[in-house]
């Protein structure tokens, strides 16, 4: 016990003396929580749209207020020519059009059936499709409000609610699973590098002719890098909580105990790594190599249900997979220990599987 | 305690087919300091991981500070005390973090540890640079450190492989002053060199070769067997001269000094003649031959020969800074 408290004490001055990595563990956290809470919003809202209004009446200028009130469509031109549209959606400077044409007013009244039209830039699916179902939806209420369709009453009453993230934030989505992220990239990146350092710079050479065990040696090492994987948990959190206001439905003390598993795993990967790696720079690559298909394919950003079956059950072997729904779970559904047991059970297995073989492979290059 | 620290009683070590120690057999007593030479690849590094616990021997027996290095090699840890080639502290923890850390491994702590690293430091003279990181230390303040660090559980035996290698002269000797100091106190020291002048002053020296101990003794002892066996030449075109010679009858080797040739002969009134007579036929200016009193360099030069291929002086002499 005396040997890991020294080992780690000492870990802990190699973390203070390490600049770059000292700065490594404050910054990515942050500039990730940057990125993830301002830059990347998949929210779509006020999409630069074109107006090509032809028929310049009451009733038209009605219909494209009811587009931009909706906040989904901001118009930022009015065209004058179908050219001029076509032009603007080229070059990308608009994302829609709205066309609509001379006798739009008359052929309503007339009760014609009246035309108008939509084109919506589909290069990036995502926002189109929003831009595609909201257009609709405008146009529904629009033609109740103007009282241009009977009020109805429907055989059913369907009254579909969003639940957990009923405003659809992409924050609320994407932040706590950027506990995740930060954790799986930065905590088996910083342990591989102290393991490999020691066998770099030649100090194993000196452990190795001490009483020292290789289980010591693993556990004092690993000790300051838990620590630190908390500190960076809690600090997304608190950032994620007070900045972006992300509301925490679940037990803080169920996120921290998941959290400590996840940890775990992220540890024995770095551990594993180092044990393959000769020097820093392999240990980071290898690191890297198991990160990206993590972010990938762990539903981090794509929705694993949209992937083909067998990329699906892949996603089964990743840790995040896991944790990225007790996170979730906890944080936006307010789920407790019992509700995530699915999900605890199998990265519990992994966290004593990686961590086992990795200190069996360790030792083995100790000695 | 017994008056043997280290012994080996035909220690083998093999990797596959590869024998890198071949049943080598020695006693060093406590106090004594034993220098084990011998080229790069020789087998010195592969005894030293299994004297210390850190590489189980293939066959053969070994005991170091009365613990079994097949059956006891976590004991024999605890007892010895390690420096190694290259400088294997933490560069960037300073003196007294290095000295701190060590200590705890070896399970020192409080008034104990603060006692033991301050009569470290005082032995290496290292007090004055305690707050100094290791990373930068001059070369031989590094080594001394390192020493520092090997003596602070008091162990009764001390392994250093190549202590003062690339190191100034001034330095060498302040580490080997310190090397006499731990011997005075009874420890006995197992150094690897290559340098000649430092083996001179081990009292025992073993040269190892391909894995097999070829001479063993006290440098004054193996000097002593090649006593009136080595003359002195001193002649020019120096090169050409040593290649002459040494197809001559009777010389079994030449090692060349600066100026001069020192052959390692048979019968020395002989191949004086035999040198003169060829040097002039050949157009060899030949100043004077004498005979002295053999050097350790000169065993080695005779070790060569005596095992053709195996043990290369000019790998040592490469070596030699």
């Amino acid at each position: 016990m005396k040997i890991i408290k020294a080992i780690a004490y000492k870990e802990i001055i190699h973390i203070l003396r390490d600049r770059r990595t000292l700065m490594l563990i404050i910054l990515m956290p942050m500039m990730q929580l940057m990125i993830y809470g301002y830059g990347i919003n998949t929210d779509v809202k006020h999409l630069s749209t074109y107006v090509y209004d032809q028929d310049r009446t009451y009733l038209s200028r009605r219909l494209i207020n009811a587009f931009t009130q909706s906040q989904y469509f901001t118009v930022t031109l009015q065209a004058n020519s179908l050219q001029e549209m076509y032009k603007a959606l080229d070059k990308g400077s608009a994302k829609a059009a709205l066309i609509i044409p001379p006798n739009f007013t008359g052929d309503l009244l007339k009760k014609k059936g009246a035309q108008m039209q939509m084109i919506i830039d589909g290069t990036d699916s995502t926002p189109a499709t929003v831009a595609l179902n909201s257009s609709q939806a405008i146009v529904n209420a629009f033609m109740q409000s103007e009282k241009l369709i009977p009020v109805q009453v429907l055989p059913i009453d369907f009254r579909p609610r969003l639940w957990y993230n009923p405003d659809l934030k992409s924050t609320y989505f994407m932040l706590p699973g950027l506990i995740g992220l930060v954790l799986q990239f930065l905590v088996p990146m910083i342990t591989a590098s102290a393991i490999v350092r020691e066998k770099e710079r030649g100090n194993i050479e000196q452990l190795l002719v001490t009483p020292i065990k290789p289980y010591e040696l693993i556990l004092g090492k690993i000790l300051p890098y838990i620590a630190i994987g908390v500190l960076i948990a809690g600090s997304i959190i608190t950032v994620m909580h007070l900045l972006f206001v992300v509301p925490i439905h679940g037990s803080v003390l169920t996120l921290f105990f998941m959290t400590l598993i996840f940890l775990v795993v992220c540890l024995g990967i770095g551990l594993w790594a180092s044990t393959v790696a000769d020097n820093q720079q392999q240990a980071s690559q290898i690191v890297m190599f198991f990160a990206m298909p993590s972010i990938l394919l762990s539903g981090f950003i794509f929705p694993r249900e949209a992937m083909p079956l067998w990329v699906h059950h892949i996603g089964y072997l990743i840790p995040m997979t896991y944790f990225l729904k007790m996170v979730r779970g906890i944080i936006l559904k307010g789920l407790g220990f019992m509700d995530l047991i699915d999900q605890v059970w199998p990265l519990l297995l992994m966290a004593a599987l990686v961590i086992l073989f990795s200190i069996k492979r360790f030792s083995k290059r100790m000695t | 305690m017994p008056d043997i620290a280290i012994s080996a009683d035909k220690l083998t070590r093999r990797f596959g087919k590869f024998t890198a120690v071949d049943e080598i057999s020695f006693e060093i007593p406590y106090g004594a300091i034993f220098g084990f030479l011998g080229a790069n690849g020789a087998g010195k590094s592969t005894t030293i991981r299994m004297l210390c616990g850190i590489l189980a021997p293939t066959s053969g027996n070994g005991k170091v500070g009365g613990f079994d290095v097949q059956t006891q090699p976590e004991q024999i840890k605890g007892v010895i005390g390690y420096v190694s080639q290259r400088f294997s502290l933490y560069s960037d923890l300073n003196v007294i973090e290095n000295l701190n850390f060590y200590g705890r491994i070896y399970g020192l702590e409080g008034n104990t540890l603060s006692g033991r690293i301050k009569e470290a430091l005082d032995l290496t003279g290292l007090a004055p640079f305690q707050k100094r990181l290791a990373g930068d230390l001059s070369g031989g303040m590094k080594q001394k450190l390192a020493v520092a660090n090997a003596i602070l559980h008091h162990p009764k035996i001390i392994f250093l492989d190549e202590p003062t290698a690339g190191l100034d002269p001034l330095s060498r000797r302040s580490i080997w002053e310190l090397l006499y100091q731990l011997a005075e106190g009874g420890t006995s020291l197992f150094v690897t060199t290559h340098y000649m002048e430092e083996a001179e002053r081990c009292n025992t020296i073993a040269f190892i070769s391909q894995g097999k101990i070829l001479k063993i003794g006290a440098p004054v002892d193996l000097k002593a067997g090649l006593q009136g066996q080595i003359l002195e030449v001193t002649c020019r075109p120096l090169m050409k001269a040593s290649h002459l010679f040494s197809t001559l009858e009777g010389v079994a080797g030449v090692t060349v000094y600066g100026t001069t040739l020192n052959l390692n002969v048979t019968d020395p009134p002989s191949v004086e003649a035999r040198v003169r007579a060829a040097a002039g036929k050949e157009g060899v200016q030949v100043t004077s031959i004498r005979s002295i009193p053999a050097s350790l360099e000169d065993v080695f030069s005779d070790l060569d020969t005596k095992n053709q291929g195996g043990f290369s002086s000019q790998q040592l002499e490469s070596k030699k800074q």
